[in-house]
């Protein structure tokens, strides 16, 4: 079983349905109880791999992160109730007051908020540094570095690091990489193989099947050395190379209790299986429409990293062989024009999410960085005159005929 | 041989065992999910075939992933 797909609707069944169904049920229950009081001690303790709370573990979560962790190859998944829940996971187990990370300001918008926002006024320094400049990813590394942070894709800025040299400039100097795969998920991108440390997903995009439901994962590929961490060393006496997976469910994701309900996790088990298929069909569709979008003279520009006019189009072939996912971002005049593009679409749905299988539109601008003045926008990397298109599973000419419907309006 | 386990003191009819034996003769489910510690210290998984115990030792597994802490 070594193909995607199969593993995808096959994997990891972790033991047989008592009733033989092949769909395992939901398990929509908080407590489980044990036979003797020996067992429910043990299960407290961590010494026997059983369900108690469902905060902690439950049986319809725990098969969601197992067929994660067999697609991606990871040592071990945990699955949260948001993508910024496994963001804020993962920063809160690896980081402490007085340490810093080392991160972007080419990141979404909410991401770059919990970093200056949330987590500032905790003691957390965040250090922005353009991920594609190597020196000055490296003159911004010190002792006191905790994790090197990024996006596969920036969104909506479409940059594409090299992830390859960035993940051995952080080893090098024995911090780890934390790296967002939201937009590519394993099925594009294999971040294990290119020296990503920790990979957090929102699995409410793609994985979700359709936005049907909101969730996060952490993936731990198990090549950093915990122990190297100056909070995560005393658990990398007791776990090893399991370290963060249990400083995470024995602490900050325990106590923080940002859990994925179990038929979330249900949902989302179910959309793994057709991940690959749709994936593909979106990839395929924003190619084709970002090529088109490239030939309209009302056009000003379009970013998609498959693009051979994208100055990632090479690093994207080689990261992402099976293509780049389904986001790209086009300018059109100025704010008025994307406003007035946006109204006259009929099939295109206005609203902020993406990797869903309907195609949705944003103005990121007045949206999701609509918190930042105009020098903070441009630091961003977000423009006034910028579209994101977040490009579904629907037939191409459909979107192309809306497409034109909006080009035609301005 | 003697060897407390989780707590709890197992007797064995071999004379001598190694992790690995002793995570096959105990059932240990998930054990890819399970860190186990020699006497408090953290054995590494490449090391169960040749770690070998000795009388009285304290073996614990401890679960990264499961459980109910």
């Amino acid at each position: 079983m070594n193909g995607f797909a199969t593993k995808a609707i096959h994997g990891s069944l972790l033991r047989p349905e008592v009733h033989g169904a092949l769909r395992p049920p939901v398990y929509d229950s908080v407590a489980f109880e044990f036979p003797d009081a020996h067992q429910i001690q043990l299960a407290f303790e961590g010494r026997k791999p059983a369900h108690a709370y469902s905060r902690i573990t439950n049986p319809t979560v725990d098969e969601f992160e197992q067929r994660v962790r067999l697609l991606a190859n990871a040592l071990g998944v945990i699955a949260v109730s948001s993508g910024m829940a496994a963001i804020s996971n993962v920063i809160m187990a690896l980081a402490e007051a007085g340490a810093n990370i080392v991160t972007t300001r080419w990141i979404f918008g909410n991401t770059y908020s919990l970093f200056e926002q949330t987590l500032k006024p905790w003691g957390l320094e965040s250090r922005f540094v353009d991920m594609t400049d190597e020196k000055a990813l490296s003159a911004a590394i010190d002792s006191q570095t905790r994790a090197i942070y990024l996006e596969v894709i920036t969104n909506p800025q479409m940059q594409v690091a090299d992830i390859d040299r960035v993940a051995a400039i952080a080893h090098e100097r024995g911090v780890p990489v934390v790296l967002d795969g939201t937009v590519t998920t394993p099925y594009l991108f294999r971040s294990r193989d290119h020296g990503v440390d920790v990979e957090v997903i929102s699995s409410t995009k793609y994985i979700s099947g359709g936005a049907t439901s909101m969730g996060g994962l952490i993936l731990d590929n198990g090549l950093f050395d915990w122990s190297r961490n100056p909070k995560l060393a005393p658990y990398a006496k007791k776990f090893g190379p399991g370290t963060l997976l249990a400083a995470l469910r024995r602490d900050v994701y325990r106590n923080a209790g940002a859990c994925q309900s179990p038929h979330n996790a249900f949902l989302q088990t179910l959309g793994l299986e057709t991940l690959s298929l749709r994936i593909g069909k979106s990839s395929a569709n924003t190619l084709a429409l970002a090529q088109w979008l490239e030939k309209q003279p009302k056009v000003h520009r379009v970013n998609y990293p498959s693009l051979a006019s994208s100055p990632y189009f090479e690093r994207a072939k080689h990261l992402f062989p099976l293509g780049a996912g389904g986001i790209l971002t086009f300018d059109l005049a100025g704010r008025e024009q994307c406003f007035a593009f946006q109204d006259a679409l009929h099939l295109v749905r206005r609203a902020t999410n993406i990797n869903d299988n309907k195609t949705l539109i944003l103005h990121p601008a007045s949206t999701i960085f609509c918190e930042y003045d105009g020098e903070q926008k441009a630091a961003m990397g977000v423009r006034d005159t910028m579209l994101r298109l977040a490009v579904g599973i629907e037939d191409l000419e459909d979107l192309i005929e809306d497409l034109e419907r909006g080009l035609a309006a301005l | 041989m003697q060897v407390v386990v989780n707590g709890m003191t197992a007797t064995f009819e071999a004379a001598s065992l190694t992790v690995a034996e002793l995570l096959e003769i105990e059932n240990v489910g998930s054990p890819e999910m399970v860190s186990v510690q020699l006497n408090g210290e953290f054995v590494d998984r490449a090391n169960y075939g040749s770690t070998r115990l000795k009388e009285r030792d304290e073996v614990d597994f401890l679960y990264f992933m499961g459980g109910g802490a």
